[in-house]
């Protein structure tokens, strides 16, 4: 039941791209305050190809959360629309949008979403059996080593450091196939040298899929190349 | 895997106390009402049977009220034994054939002289409350079998018998009694040896095989065939309204004593009624607890399913994760009733048998359909309430 081996590729059909198309979404209930502003994402037609590394930067209160949340289909309460390969996220069935977190878009929330009375080993291992697992259950071991949380693996997440919790947060993404992937202000509560560690396993990730990922965050960074640099 | 993860998530086995009380109540209302069917299928079987020996289905014994007016000429006319077939209350009918020729019978024990003018009448076997494979006879049989009344022994044990000082009888020793038997024929007399085979408390006559009757009637009857003054039917309902009513209208009569068994069949249907409603209604509120269950479960980790439903989790996984949790306990105490009530049939049925009375040692096809049928319906109810929460907590 663990996964196709070690090779960290996936099996070739599921190497597949991923277009992410938005048209003119606006949250309904900021919309007005929103529109007064001039906003790169809010009300406006952008297409994100398969690959591209997003950095969507703003100041607080401007709706950071609320995009991705939009994008991931967690709320609904907006105008517009997203496509995922010229399919509405509005219109997929429950089953459907579970696919498509298994399989397609895989997220890191600002608010980490752990569960509490799982361990950390616990909490990343339910995002690999979720679907037909892509790694063998080592690997989360060798990325807790490269993220140095793997003495807490064993712990409930509720007892981690808030800092060490999101670094569980970002393996857990790590853990499952996905041709996009999300990031909430991903490096709140890390430092310089854990945000180096982080950042470079998120791009080789990314690499072995060819895919791309949105981040968002308050200030301008060079943790990656960036391929694309909106204001929200 | 996931499912270890899911079980530490989702809890299922809060109240583990009333959990078990509901499965003995589902297990009390499994045993009740799989017995109703058991027990109603065992009445069945006792009652339309052709195996049992005392079958308490209804069988009536029919023949003209003898009159002053009727001696003589007291037989049964096809019209009316047709006319009698037509009565919704009969549900089989057979006619008692009468011998047309005389017949003698005469010990052939020295110990046990006697000389008896006897008769013969035959019904058809499936009439019969005697089941015996020496009930046969063909052209080369070594002696005809007979069934005589079980009254008959009576009378002699107990009255005949100890008023002339001679020894009581028991069945088994009349059984290895081999009488001689005379028909008288126009030729002379012919021999046969005959044997009692049975007794039967059903029909008070002394019964040959019909084949025998048939052979023997061809043979050495005198004159026309007799038209038969007695009938046997089985009837579904001996205390029927309509039957007595009819009886007496056409001036015929029957054993009364046979609405005994009404009796009995009132309090069978009393008891497999009762099971029944006590059964249903017990398994109703099994449902309606587990139903509550599910719910509970699935309200108190509310949190835990949104959050996995946003991290992927299918609605589909979670409900079947859920009906691992809650169906195999139901399977198996439905099992276990099921495996109880087959016990308690094999004892009945060892328990009857000593009483003459035959059902089969195994559960019947319309228990085991009726495990099947709550089974069915306990994974719909359990499937449709884990659904339904599920969906609402989406």
């Amino acid at each position: 039941m663990d996964g196709k081996g070690t090779d960290p590729i996936m099996h070739s059909e599921q190497i597949e791209y991923m277009q992410l198309e938005l048209k003119n979404i606006i949250p309904t209930p900021l919309k007005y305050r929103f529109l007064q502003r001039n906003s790169d994402v809010w009300n406006k037609a952008l297409q994100f190809n398969n690959g591209e590394y997003v950095k969507i930067k703003a100041p607080s209160g401007t709706g950071k959360t609320t995009f991705v949340h939009i994008i991931y289909k967690l709320r609904k309460d907006y105008e517009g629309n997203v496509f995922y390969d010229n399919k509405n996220i509005a219109l997929i069935k429950a089953d459907e949008l579970a696919l498509l977190r298994q399989q397609n878009i895989s997220i890191i929330f600002q608010d980490l979403r752990l569960f509490p009375n799982l361990t950390a080993k616990e909490n990343i291992e339910l995002n690999r059996v979720l679907q037909q697992p892509l790694y063998e259950s080592n690997v989360i071991d060798a990325m807790a080593e490269q993220l140095g949380i793997a003495s807490v693996l064993n712990q409930k997440a509720s007892l981690c450091s808030y800092g060490e919790q999101q670094r569980i947060a970002i393996i857990r993404a790590l853990m499952q196939p996905f041709n996009w992937l999300l990031m909430d202000e991903p490096f709140s509560h890390l430092d310089k040298n854990n945000i180096d560690k982080a950042s470079a396993l998120i791009e080789s990730e990314c690499k072995k899929r060819n895919a791309g990922f949105i981040l968002t965050d308050l200030e301008d960074d060079d943790h990656f190349n960036y391929t694309k640099f909106l204001n929200l | 895997m996931l499912d270890q993860l899911l079980k530490k998530l989702i809890r299922t086995g809060t109240g583990r106390s009333r959990n078990t009380m509901a499965l003995a109540g589902l297990f009390i209302a499994m045993l009740l009402m799989l017995s109703a069917v058991q027990v109603q299928s065992n009445y069945q079987q006792i009652l339309y049977s052709k195996t049992s020996e005392d079958s308490i289905a209804d069988f009536l014994v029919i023949n003209k009220i003898i009159t002053n007016k009727n001696v003589g000429e007291a037989t049964l006319s096809a019209a009316e034994i047709n006319d009698l077939k037509q009565q919704p209350f009969v549900e089989r009918i057979g006619t008692l054939t009468p011998s047309n020729f005389r017949v003698g019978v005469q010990s052939v024990s020295k110990q046990i002289p006697f000389y008896s003018d006897f008769f013969f009448e035959s019904v058809p076997d499936e009439f019969l409350d005697v089941n015996t494979p020496d009930w046969q006879w063909n052209a080369t049989s070594t002696f005809i079998p007979m069934i005589i009344p079980n009254m008959f022994l009576d009378m002699y044990n107990f009255g005949f018998a100890q008023s002339q000082h001679l020894p009581q009888l028991s069945q088994d020793l009349i059984k290895n009694l081999p009488v001689q038997i005379n028909i008288q024929t126009p030729a002379g007399v012919v021999n046969y040896y005959g044997k009692v085979v049975g007794f039967s408390d059903r029909i008070s006559s002394v019964l040959v095989p019909q084949p025998f009757m048939d052979w023997a009637n061809n043979k050495f009857g005198t004159g026309t065939a007799n038209q038969p003054s007695r009938v046997i039917i089985q009837t579904n309902n001996a205390s029927a309204t309509a039957l007595a009513g009819y009886l007496s209208k056409h001036g015929l009569s029957t054993t009364t004593e046979k609405t005994r068994f009404e009796k009995y069949r009132g309090i069978i249907n009393a008891v497999v009624a009762t099971s029944w409603v006590t059964g249903g209604l017990m398994l109703l509120f099994a449902l309606l607890v587990f139903t509550l269950f599910i719910q509970l479960a699935i309200a108190s980790a509310r949190e835990e399913i949104a959050l996995l439903i946003t991290l992927g989790a299918a609605p589909k996984q979670l409900q079947q994760f859920l009906r691992k949790q809650f169906l195999p306990a139901n399977i198996i105490t439905v099992m276990i009733a099921l495996v109880i009530v087959f016990i308690l049939q094999l004892i009945l049925q060892k328990a009857l048998a000593l009483q003459h009375i035959f059902v089969n040692a195994w559960l019947s096809y319309y228990t085991l359909a009726a495990a099947v049928i709550i089974m069915l319906l306990l994974m719909f109810v359990n499937n449709s309430a884990i659904k339904k929460y599920i969906r609402q907590n989406t």
